[in-house]
């Protein structure tokens, strides 16, 4: 785009769109499932759809880590320089948490399964050690915290996608293009 | 005795051998019985918040030793509230007419130093079969006998889990069962 280029000449690299998309639909979609299937009468296809949930739970967990690292060496562009500075540290924080909530939303699954005595099996591939010994109680305190942290989650994404819409169609600058699955062809990396 | 009782009243299912000079009781509150199922290629763990023991063990007198359960099934800890009910209902465990699984040993033999096997009948949804429990016994620092020992079983053997449970692909065949006791020492 001739705004991003004349703005500040960079933007995020091709992997970094491509795990952002990958990320935002299996966040969609495990979140969908969770609400989904925590209602199923108990069956088979109830088991399956937990265990789906909790693949993508984890394979959200381990894409966010690599996320993580490739910010490290390829920081994101700068935020364009009409934003006002609330605005930035705003994003800043927001951005922060959402990357927070990716860790420990999994994590917070993770727990309630190992605390309701039933283990992850990655892929249907790969046991993950129980990170807590079987523990009812304790396992209804994670379910809740399970919950509260997506309902968060939902709404910081809100948040997330409104501010994008803004800057695309109120401010006019290049944030939500930058980030464009479209910009995947275009800049290099 | 005046401390086994500090253990009855919580559960109130210490029982003590009668009639036998040597008998031993179980600690029920350090004592348990746990479950691993596999549900589709995952490990389920369960236990039994209730259940009463019958134990004599006699190292140097096994034709008197024995362990005998049994284990209230509606008191079953699952994974969920859901799973609870679910197990109680007639397909499976069907708690109403069979709520209780008993276990009545018939010989405990020694196979090797410390190493003993339980052999008795096993009752559950009224079916009986016999088991074997492969015993090992060790000393805690209280002078207490510990026995742990597990055991594998086919839950289809005693009807558990039928009609659309019964395929062994959604919850497997075999279910393990884990028991640990602790016998205070004899008097």
């Amino acid at each position: 785009m001739t705004t991003a280029v004349t703005n500040s000449g960079a933007t995020y690299t091709r992997t970094a769109i491509a795990l952002h998309w990958l990320v935002a639909a299996l966040i969609v979609g495990g979140f969908t499932l969770g609400l989904s299937m925590v209602g199923l009468p108990l069956s088979r296809q109830k088991l399956q759809w937990y265990a789906w949930h909790k693949w993508i739970g984890i394979t959200v967990f381990l894409l966010s880590c690599v996320r993580l690292a490739w910010r490290w060496v390829h920081p994101p562009p700068p935020p364009p320089p009409a934003m006002p500075r609330w605005q930035v540290r705003a994003a800043h924080w927001a951005h922060g948490v959402l990357y927070v909530l990716l860790l420990v939303i999994p994590l917070t699954g993770w727990l309630f399964s190992s605390a309701s005595g039933v283990q992850v099996v990655y892929l249907g591939v790969v046991p993950l050690p129980d990170l807590l010994p079987k523990d009812k109680a304790l396992a209804g305190v994670l379910r809740d915290c399970h919950v509260w942290l997506n309902f968060t989650l939902l709404a910081l994404v809100c948040t997330h996608v409104a501010a994008a819409l803004k800057h695309q169609f109120v401010d006019g600058d290049a944030v939500l293009t930058n980030m464009w699955p479209a910009a995947i062809s275009k800049p290099p990396r | 005795m005046v401390l086994l009782r500090s253990f009855i009243p919580t559960l109130g299912m210490l029982l003590l051998a009668a009639g036998q000079a040597g008998a031993q009781g179980v600690l029920i509150d350090r004592s348990e019985i746990r479950f691993i199922s596999k549900q589709m290629g995952v490990n389920v763990e369960g236990r039994f918040r209730r259940w009463k023991a019958n134990i004599v063990f006699l190292p140097k007198d096994l034709a008197a030793s024995k362990a005998d359960f049994e284990i209230d099934l509606g008191s079953i800890d699952l994974a969920s509230d859901e799973a609870e009910t679910e197990i109680k209902r007639p397909s499976w465990f069907d708690t109403v007419k069979f709520p209780m699984a008993k276990f009545v040993s018939s010989a405990v033999r020694n196979t090797g130093t410390d190493k003993y096997e339980v052999a008795g009948a096993l009752t559950i949804k009224g079916v009986t079969r016999d088991a074997v429990v492969p015993i090992t016994m060790k000393k805690d620092a209280a002078g207490n006998s510990v026995a742990e020992g597990s055991f594998a079983l086919k839950r289809l053997d005693f009807k558990v889990g039928e009609g659309e449970w019964a395929d062994p692909d959604t919850v497997a065949n075999e279910v393990v069962v884990r028991v640990r006791m602790v016998l205070p020492p004899v008097k």
